[in-house]
């Protein structure tokens, strides 16, 4: 079935049919899918990926039945279970649950930086199905957990959140995803930092093979704001985390950050984009990634500095580790630089883990495959040490003994 | 920044153009346009054999069908293949002088104001000149003496009479006729160029050398290069190009092929420096050049320098295949914009064979309003076992209004073969600046002094008759008053 003849046979199901604006707004998408045809050779976010899953797939969306759970644990903490995408209505003088409204859809849809032959983010827009917004109400320092619970098999869920982190306020978001049914998810966030504000936003990923997630953050940075984003990936199925930020005032700081683990036949494609648009901001971009057996994975990262964006410092980074013959590892470190006055840099390495150090190793007793997993464990040190909650290392660490657990 | 440091950026983005001067010769020139009649006029022109004409005939077929790569990170106008000319021979050429008293006087000239002394280089230098003005080689000297040694180093006209075996064997076997379109346009109207052949562990004792001019109005020139070294040879090749004042924009579509058997070794060295266009980015030439070297035996080597300082569009990604183990890549580029210069170039290094190693060092200065991009892609095939790739690009911002953009492709599918890459991009240190200034350099000559340190590491790659003259060429690229 093709994408229009599945969009009309279901609109019905879809959020905001009747709004006129966006109906038109849809047609367009329709029409850029027509055209494109999904032209793998001219689209890098098409790369490594069974496009067939994607384009020709059965609309299957459940209301669920349970509402799901907001529980003030203690003081300033909250967490939320998110069945099927959403989430039940919520009010307290610190923050503010709601579904997602019309008025939202522009935030989430015509937006530059996302870009618009994305084809996954317009799929977003077309089918969406689900998704809420939070508030952060100024000068709040809160902690949110959200687990993400899909309740059957082959649901395809098209979901938006909306995040808004008022003045002075911050928030430590922690957000899990593990399913072990056959679905698809493909989730777009939008978070807005207010004056002053911080959001700490950690992503664990630990879906079941025939699980697909496609997450897209778009988050934009006012001024003395800070971003900081850091995604766990140890699925088993297809990963796509795409992850945009805009700096538009000054001194704001966005921070990305990802690991990924890939075994068996796995691919997963990552992407930063990070647009200084204003002075004094710094943007850093760190990617990591192991690959096994017959994985592949991409990453593209991109820092752009407009003119007016000077004293900009923007750092990326990038490193692979191949465990097999037959894996791959694809990477384009870009940056687009209008300023003179900057500090830019990045930095690429792909390669096997240093023979040397194994060797070190071995010489000290080691089997060859401790000293492997000892030199992978210290290849993320770094990230898993700069994790300040210790709940959250635990979990991450019981999911990467898992991993190593199969390495051989 | 400071007012002085703004006032000597400003100096430096007014430098005029040198070498800016025409010399009257008469032309002999088909209509405009390209057809096959164009192609059977050039290829008559050149006297050559019909599979020859069979074979720019099925490139410009190909062509038709093809359009320009669209990749590049540049903006121009669209480009009228049918308003060019695409052949350009000063009259009475088609039989070559014997030696330089025959040459016509003012074409001497030309190049004696440029700094070339044909005469002296003959007597001097040791260096083979095998001058091309527009589209005929004018004057080869040194034959002799390579001769000698199996040396073959004539013109591709030359090379097709003469040595067809070759032609046919390695004519577009680097870069295929189809590859893309300008390489189909070139294998389709190629006029001139030069072949060069080192026969079987001969190591060519002098650098051999070009100087490719461009010189009647609305002529593109379409050279075509072929370089084989056979095994265990060593050859050093130097090209460099200086074009007279124009405001038509003139097109460039170079193949360059290179084919390094066992054990050889090319060292290929650019410096070009053609008309960038005036300061309201009126003008210049279009630049599109396709060069790519293949390693094809063991232990061969192929190194690329390139000085780039001319032209209004510039895209060139001279590369590499290496496909013989332990084959060597290298690729040293300084690419200078300024005014309204678009220059996207890099390189493309693609590891086939096992212990490959290959290394690219890339400076890009950005001055005035240009755009500078370095784009780059080094891919490990799956058997480049223990393959080595060392990339790194840094940049250079003077000015607030340029850019400077990196865009490198790394694609790896071998777990035991290593990439690194690094890139940074920066203005000139104030600290540095400061620190020159304070020991009496003037801002200009600390400005120049920086901006050379900042080349060095590709500089002193060049040979030496070179390297003082693209240093000079860095310099005046960036100076109003420097140099």
């Amino acid at each position: 079935m093709n994408i229009q003849d599945n969009y009309l046979k279901n609109k019905k199901n879809i959020f905001f049919s009747e709004n006129k604006d966006i109906q038109t707004h849809r047609e367009k998408l329709i029409n850029i899918f027509e055209n494109d045809r999904f032209d793998k050779k001219n689209n890098e976010s098409l790369k490594n990926i069974n496009l067939k899953n994607f384009i020709d797939f059965n609309y299957k969306y459940l209301i669920p039945e349970e509402t799901s759970v907001i529980n003030n644990n203690h003081e300033n903490s909250y967490s939320i279970v998110s069945v099927n995408g959403q989430c039940s209505s919520f009010k307290d003088d610190k923050i503010e649950i709601t579904k997602i409204l019309d008025e939202d859809y522009n935030d989430f849809s015509k937006n530059d930086t996302i870009e618009n032959n994305d084809h996954f983010v317009n799929l977003n827009s077309l089918f969406l199905n689900s998704g809420f917004k939070i508030v952060i109400k100024k000068n709040n320092n809160i902690k949110i957990r959200i687990s993400n619970i899909i309740t059957d098999d082959d649901l395809t869920i098209f979901q938006k959140n909306n995040y808004i982190c008022e003045d002075g306020s911050s928030l430590n978001l922690i957000e899990e995803y593990e399913n072990k049914n056959n679905s698809t998810s493909n989730i777009l966030n939008v978070i807005k930092l207010e004056k002053n504000s911080q959001i700490n936003h950690f992503l664990i990923q630990d879906n079941s093979p025939n699980h697909n997630l496609i997450i897209t953050t778009h988050s934009s940075c006012k001024k003395d704001s800070t971003y900081i984003q850091k995604v766990y990936n140890f699925s088993e199925g297809y990963v796509r985390n795409f992850h945009y930020s805009e700096l538009i005032e000054a001194n704001s700081e966005a921070d990305l950050q990802g690991i990924f683990f890939l075994k068996d036949n796995n691919t997963s494609n990552n992407k930063t984009f990070v647009k200084h648009l204003a002075e004094d901001c710094k943007s850093n971009q760190v990617y990591k990634g192991i690959l096994k057996d017959r994985s592949k994975a991409t990453y593209f990262s991109n820092t752009h500095v407009d003119q007016v964006a000077q004293k900009t410092e923007g750092y990326q980074l990038s490193k692979g580790i191949l465990l097999s013959d037959n894996a791959s590892y694809f990477s384009k470190p870009e940056l687009k630089i209008y300023a003179d006055d900057v500090k830019c840099s990045h930095g690429s390495t792909i390669g096997p883990i240093d023979e040397n150090a194994i060797f070190y190793l071995r010489s000290r007793g080691m089997s060859k495959i401790a000293a492997t997993k000892i030199l992978i464990s210290s290849f993320i040190n770094e990230e898993l040490n700069s994790i300040d909650n210790e709940q959250m290392s635990e979990i991450i660490q019981k999911k990467l003994v898992r991993y190593l657990s199969k390495v051989k | 920044m400071n007012s002085e440091t703004l006032n000597t950026l400003n100096s430096y983005s007014k430098n005029k153009y040198k070498y800016g001067f025409v010399t009257e010769i008469d032309d002999e020139k088909p209509k405009k346009g390209l057809n096959e009649d164009t192609i059977k006029f050039i290829s008559l022109k050149k006297n050559e054999p019909e599979w020859m004409l069979d074979w720019r005939l099925k490139a410009y077929s190909k062509w038709k069908k093809m359009k320009e790569p669209k990749w590049a990170n540049l903006s121009f106008p669209e480009i009228d293949y049918q308003d060019i000319y695409y052949y350009s021979a000063p009259k009475g050429f088609e039989k070559k002088p014997k030696d330089l008293s025959e040459v016509d006087p003012k074409l001497i000239e030309t190049y004696n104001k440029l700094g070339i002394p044909l005469e002296e280089q003959k007597v001097l230098a040791g260096v083979a000149v095998d001058v091309v003005f527009d589209s005929v080689s004018v004057a080869t000297t040194y034959k002799g003496e390579l001769e000698k040694l199996g040396i073959i180093f004539c013109s591709i006209g030359e090379a097709i009479q003469k040595h067809p075996d070759l032609i046919k064997k390695y004519l577009g076997s680097v870069i295929p006729p189809g590859d893309h379109s300008f390489s189909a346009l070139n294998s389709a109207v190629f006029t001139d160029g030069s072949f060069v052949y080192i026969p079987e562990s001969v190591k060519c004792p002098m650098e051999l050398s070009t100087y490719f001019r461009i010189n009647a109005e609305n002529t593109g020139q379409f050279e075509r290069t072929l370089i084989i070294a056979d095994k265990g040879s060593y050859v050093s090749y130097l090209e460099g190009c200086t074009a007279p004042k124009r405001d038509d924009n003139q097109l460039h579509a170079a193949n360059v092929e290179l084919i390094a058997l066992e054990d050889a070794e090319i060292k290929y060295s650019t410096v070009q420096n053609w008309y960038p266009g005036d300061e309201d980015g009126k003008g210049g030439i279009y630049n599109f050049v396709t060069k790519r070297g293949l390693c094809a035996g063991k232990n061969s080597k192929i190194s690329w320098t390139q000085v780039e300082t001319g032209s209004a569009i510039t895209w060139k990604y001279p590369s590499c295949i290496l496909k013989g183990d332990n084959s060597i890549g290298e690729f040293y580029s300084v690419a200078i914009t300024n005014n309204f210069q678009q220059a996207d170039t890099g390189t493309k290094m693609t590891h086939i064979g096992k212990n490959t190693k290959s290394k690219i060092i890339s400076k890009g200065i950005s001055l005035g309003k240009s755009q500078n991009t370095y784009r780059g892609e080094v891919s490990f095939l799956r058997k480049a076992d223990k393959a080595r790739n060392y990339t790194q690009c840094d940049s250079l911002l003077v000015g607030n209004q340029c850019g400077a953009h990196t865009v490198p492709y790394i694609d790896s599918k071998n777990n035991s073969a290593v990439i690194e890459h690094e890139a940074s991009t920066s203005k000139i240190n104030e600290d540095q600046l400061y620190y020159c200034r304070q020991r009496g350099l003037s801002h200009e000559e600390a400005v120049s002094l920086i901006v050379n340190g900042f080349c060095k590491q590709v500089l002193q790659e060049l040979p030496m008759e070179f390297a003082v003259e693209a240093q000079k060429l860095v310099s005046i690229s960036l100076e109003g008053s420097v140099g």
